[in-house]
């Protein structure tokens, strides 16, 4: 019976004229946002590659110099943009793309595309995510808000009923029906990433890449079938046509439009972060405790001075087997890069607790159940850019630790020689890896059970309210 | 006796009327059960309440032995009901609307089986493959009467089935109600036209205020007697 029905709301729907219209229209940017979203990655991506390769080779290719001078030579890191970010780009257009890597100076992640380019990108850009979080809805809700008005209306509803047929029953055919039909709109643009994922660099051969689309698209499946589920039980319940429709267009702008804003606003009051500025003044602040490479007066300088002299038993630096400004800056960068994490550290958790605010709303919007959850699976997401800040974070950390220990190897007198060329060939570049599924997955536990508890949720009680509507 | 369609001391009472009274009914199969009555004389609120769409505030509905209120989905295999308007799906055609009410009773056919039932009703063989949107009235009547005979339905409910038909179409129909009477198929209809009550049916009973006030076998009246004895309960 319930495939009778689908099937019957399948034929209805695929012959409707204005859903036709809708349809195509959706259909139509989903796969220029497809496409478009490829374009723009594969360019940033081929941008991203050969600008952190021209770094690596200016940095291996550097002159005999003091290890000190190579420090603050610095390097830069490139974030690479994770394959599925073409699909929704989370916060990469707002989150930065280089982070230049020098001693002493942890320096944050600048030129997000955001920073390049013009204030339309402020309203928002079109991307998949974007068509199938707000978009698709509203495609939905034009498609469903008469399922059961129009037939009570029509008087079909009646007919169908005197067959044999429960509320219940009709309300799930017409969900599997318009579920069909939801999915003939979204099946292509997801094939089409399928193909462009397919034909990408090494991605045909990475299973993590190939679950993260599947449990994309599953995702969408599960958001798509809430909303489905969700107009056709407002539909039941819905006196006419039109009364249903302005409940089903006042949900969608409570869900896609207020709701995320004010919880973000709400976050923002609640858990106020520091300013970048702050951040470096607290830093900096702290650090003065540490020991101050740069000043051989340093209190803490001369204890560390006596220390070494005292352990390789001499009493003069030019007699040490090691370069004491070599031992001290590193002491100081291992001090000052603690101080860093730390401070780091809380702004993070401060930035997470905002988060948190926005994914615990998933209980009460599954469109901000769905938001996480893309952006965590297409790799655009908060976590994964903090993965990418402290791999950066580790590397500059390692990299002027190693040139510290160079120079201090160097011994007495350091500052008038310098290392050969090939030195710097031999120190390893900046290789990001981004992180796998397993590691994003508990991060985005919440949203996808709060999807899950939307789905079944609204299921029961959505079908229990079918049973109580009238048969018109 | 076994009756198909039966109704004991049926009463529906709304907050604000009382619209059908204690009605006293019994129908056997092949009987054509015409049931007069101005609007708002109780006749839908008595369809209501034998197709279970409504539960009664006392008494109780029988189809086939079955009591409405308990069995609400069994029942529904024994009847079909044709309303004043059948609108079906517009999108689909002839043949896809018949071959869902009947899937949904529980018959599968194949298309040629379906053909034959609409042409048995009366449609126009090319009809079939067009949408319904493109039917007359009639035509979507026709296609009302070939879903119940495919469903094998025992009782015909009937609501208004022949107002707005042109006269044509209304003797295709009247017909059509014979044919399935004479296969023992019962039919329980109510209507405003004291011609075709006449024409088609066994029994007429009309209806006033929610009460079955008169009830007469229709071989006992001719057109005139009944259209006055009508007029007589109206006033």
């Amino acid at each position: 019976m319930v495939r009778s029905i689908a099937h019957k709301e399948f034929l209805s729907t695929l012959r409707d004229r204005r859903f036709l219209v809708l349809s195509l229209l959706v259909l139509a940017l989903l796969l220029a946002a497809t496409l478009v979203g490829r374009r723009g990655y594969v360019a940033l991506q081929a941008e991203r590659a050969v600008a952190q390769e021209t770094v690596n080779e200016q940095f291996h290719h550097q002159p005999g110099r003091h290890p000190y001078r190579v420090a603050h030579y610095g390097t830069f890191a490139f974030r690479p943009r994770a394959a599925l970010s073409f699909l929704d780009n989370g916060l990469d257009s707002f989150t930065g793309a280089v982070v230049y890597l020098e001693a002493h100076q942890q320096n944050s992640v600048n030129f997000s595309p955001a920073q390049q380019a013009g204030s339309l990108i402020r309203f928002g850009e079109l991307t998949v995510a974007f068509v199938l979080q707000t978009l698709v809805p509203l495609l939905l809700i034009f498609l469903c808000f008469g399922a059961f008005t129009e037939e009570r209306e029509a008087g079909t509803l009646r007919l169908l009923l005197s067959q044999g047929v429960t509320l219940r029953q009709v309300a799930w055919g017409k969900i599997a029906g318009y579920s069909w039909a939801a999915v003939l709109v979204v099946a292509p643009a997801l094939g089409l990433a399928s193909i462009l994922l397919l034909s990408g660099e090494a991605t045909a051969s990475s299973p993590d890449r190939w679950a993260r689309l599947a449990l994309f698209g599953l995702g969408y499946a599960v958001y798509f079938f809430v909303i489905i589920v969700g107009a056709v039980v407002v539909s039941a319940r819905a006196s006419q046509s039109r009364a249903a429709l302005v409940t089903l267009l006042g949900c969608w702008m409570l869900g896609c439009l207020i709701l995320p804003k004010a919880t973000a606003n709400l976050g923002a009051g609640l858990f106020p972060a520091i300013t970048k500025a702050q951040l470096d003044a607290a830093v900096h602040e702290e650090a003065q405790h540490g020991i101050n490479g740069h000043d051989p007066q340093d209190r803490r300088a001369a204890a560390l001075k006596a220390g070494l002299l005292k352990k390789y038993g001499v009493t003069e630096e030019k007699d040490l087997p090691v370069s004491v400004a070599g031992v001290t800056m590193a002491e100081g960068e291992a001090y000052s890069s603690r101080v860093y994490q730390q401070h780091f550290a809380d702004l993070t958790r401060t930035y997470e607790r905002q988060n948190a605010l926005s994914t615990w709303a998933s209980l009460l919007n599954p469109y901000q159940a769905i938001r996480p959850l893309s952006m965590g699976l297409a790799g655009s997401d908060f976590a994964h850019y903090v993965h990418f800040q402290q791999a950066a974070e580790a590397y500059r950390y390692q990299l002027v630790q190693h040139l510290n220990g160079l120079q201090a190897s160097m011994g007495y007198g350091d500052k008038e020689r310098r290392l050969d060329a090939s030195t710097w060939r031999a120190i390893p570049v900046f290789t990001y890896q981004a992180p796998p599924l397993g590691w994003a997955l508990p991060q985005l536990a919440l949203p996808a059970l709060a999807l899950l508890a939307w789905a079944l949720g609204l299921s029961w009680l959505g079908m229990r309210l079918v049973d109580r509507s009238t048969t018109g | 006796m076994s009756y198909i369609l039966e109704a004991k001391d049926l009463r529906k009472q709304y907050p604000d009327k009382l619209a059908l009274k204690n009605l006293n009914l019994q129908l056997s199969p092949g009987e054509v059960f015409c049931l007069l009555g101005q609007n708002g004389a109780g006749k839908s609120t008595t369809i209501n309440l034998f197709l279970g769409f409504i539960a009664p505030t006392a008494g109780a509905a029988y189809l086939g032995g079955l009591e409405v209120a308990r069995h609400p989905l069994e029942i529904k295999k024994l009847l079909a009901y044709i309303p004043e308007n059948v609108l079906l799906y517009p999108h689909l055609t002839g043949l896809e609307n018949l071959a869902l009410l009947s899937g949904l009773a529980g018959f599968k056919y194949r298309e040629s089986e379906l053909r034959d039932y609409l042409t048995q009703a009366g449609l126009p063989p090319e009809a079939a493959q067009r949408r319904v949107s493109t039917y007359s009235k009639g035509m979507r009547q026709k296609v009302g009467i070939a879903s119940a005979v495919a469903k094998r339905a025992q009782v015909l409910l009937l609501d208004e089935p022949t107002s707005g038909l042109d006269p044509k179409a209304s003797n295709e129909f009247s017909e059509l109600l014979r044919l399935l009477s004479g296969q023992g198929t019962a039919v329980f209809m109510a209507t405003h036209d004291i011609f075709r009550a006449k024409e088609v049916g066994t029994r007429v009973g009309i209806m006033r205020e929610g009460e079955l006030v008169d009830v007469r076998p229709t071989a006992a009246l001719n057109a005139n007697e009944l259209e006055q004895l009508y007029l007589t309960h109206m006033q």
